[in-house]
């Protein structure tokens, strides 16, 4: 199988991360943070190593302001309901994936907030910042968006936008999903209030893993409490990160295999795997283009406007149908919405979805060139 | 008498801990007692040496200082 599904999550990762998993399993058994025995200190010592190399990789002040989570999607609903109050709005993009979306839209019915979806011009960044500027209102009370599409890839200016929000004193929420390891983040030199990233995918670490990194964790209401093994003859949550966001045990083998997988881009450098990547997805862009029997539906994914990732549809073919016709044929790609309906509804594919194809540093040119056969192969038929 | 600096978490702890290794200062982690003013579950810094520099150097770097023990 050629494994094309990485926007969904990597595969395979590096074997260091399973090594590091292992070792977890076998040597740091012990509960962290939570008692004061020979194991539980290694074990502790281990996850904070773990936060130190998330801090370093991603700008953040301390390895204090690193949160582990269960992955993106949580950590983007701790920010967005523990910063919002009731009557305030939020500003977000047309091209949000449903882990924003969602908890928006649950709290709009909830008549708690109101939301605007500014609006995304491929390639204009100007543009895309003046329709943040216009959406932002008296009450904004944050800005959540994503630092790049998982559907189209398009990349938002979200260091202007972060620039623009604390202007007009708005705290803003960057979605990492798909860029965290290929895009370049640093909390401190662009002020981004809270970073929201999964760690299975450009981070190459275990599924089951993310992070919740805050500048000020204090700053937002907690949605989940519970146990921190600190303060607890108190009833009230602690208020320091970043136990505030890890009540209950956290999953060990999983931040250990995250470290490693994160250590594992450090080396390689997240510019030299956006090099990569996205030539392979040029190139893949290219001849399905010239072949004139695809539907692209963006400009070509150049470097910096976009993300090494391809969605694209063949006429009169259901984007199902043209994956499971490349499942047989031994390519693994995502069809279908991609839990973005918002986004789709932007490229005008809220119909019939299209196929997403997305390299890893592992895919090779071989593989790329195999896949734009295939895929013409079945616009044949 | 041992001088142990309280701290918020095992977090802070280690951190604090590299912080004073950083200013030549030796510092161990260890779960804080139970005793009747301090109801335990969390944790100190121990600091054979040179305390309240140490307790300075923390504060100054943003470490949040619950307090000190001695035993």
């Amino acid at each position: 199988m050629i494994y094309l599904d990485n926007a969904a999550t990597t595969y395979p990762k590096p074997p260091q991360v399973s090594a590091a998993m292992l070792e977890a399993m076998r040597k740091y058994g012990a509960n962290p943070g939570r008692a004061g025995h020979k194991m539980s200190m290694e074990t502790a010592e281990q996850v904070f190593h773990a936060r130190e190399e998330a801090a370093a990789f991603f700008g953040a002040p301390g390895p204090e302001d690193v949160s582990f989570v269960m992955n993106c999607t949580q950590a983007l609903n701790m920010v967005i309901k523990g910063a919002v109050k009731p009557g305030s709005h939020v500003v977000t993009s047309c091209v949000e994936h449903n882990a924003v979306m969602r908890p928006l839209e649950a709290l709009r019915q909830q008549g708690i907030i109101t939301y605007t979806e500014a609006k995304v011009v491929p390639g204009d960044n100007d543009a895309t910042l003046n329709a943040f500027r216009e959406a932002i209102q008296p009450n904004t009370s944050l800005c959540v968006c994503t630092q790049a599409s998982n559907v189209w890839g398009i990349r938002l200016p979200v260091e202007r936008i972060a620039a623009l929000c604390h202007a007009y004193e708005v705290p803003i929420c960057v979605d990492c999903a798909q860029s965290a390891g290929v895009l370049p983040v640093n909390m401190k030199d662009t002020g981004l209030d809270y970073v929201c990233a999964p760690g299975h995918k450009g981070l190459y670490g275990p599924m089951g893993t993310g992070l919740l990194i805050a500048q000020d964790g204090s700053k937002l209401s907690t949605i989940i409490e519970g146990g921190t093994g600190t303060s607890s003859e108190s009833l009230e949550q602690p208020e320091g990160m970043p136990e505030r966001f890890e009540s209950g045990t956290i999953n060990v083998p999983g931040i250990l295999g995250l470290r490693a997988g994160i250590a594992f881009v450090r080396r390689k450098t997240e510019k030299r795997i956006y090099q990569h990547e996205s030539a392979l997805v040029c190139m893949l862009y290219d001849r399905l283009r010239a072949s004139g029997k695809v539907e692209l539906y963006m400009p070509r994914p150049e470097p910096p406007y976009f993300v090494p990732l391809l969605s694209f549809n063949l006429p009169n073919k259901d984007s199902e149908d043209v994956a499971a016709a490349l499942n047989q044929m031994g390519f693994a790609v995502r069809a279908g919405l991609h839990c973005a309906p918002r986004a789709h509804n932007f490229g005008g594919t809220l119909e019939r979805g299209t196929v997403r194809v997305c390299p890893s540093v592992f895919t090779v040119p071989a593989q790329m060139a195999a896949f734009a056969q295939a895929v013409l192969k079945i616009a044949e038929k | 008498m041992k001088q142990l600096i309280i701290v918020g978490s095992v977090t802070y702890a280690m951190k604090g801990r590299e912080i004073l290794f950083n200013h030549g200062i030796r510092a161990y982690i260890e779960r804080l007692p139970r005793t009747p003013d301090t109801p335990g579950c969390g944790y100190g810094i121990y600091v054979p040496e040179r305390a309240d520099e140490a307790e300075q150097i923390l504060r100054e770097a943003d470490i949040h200082v619950l307090g000190r023990k001695e035993w």
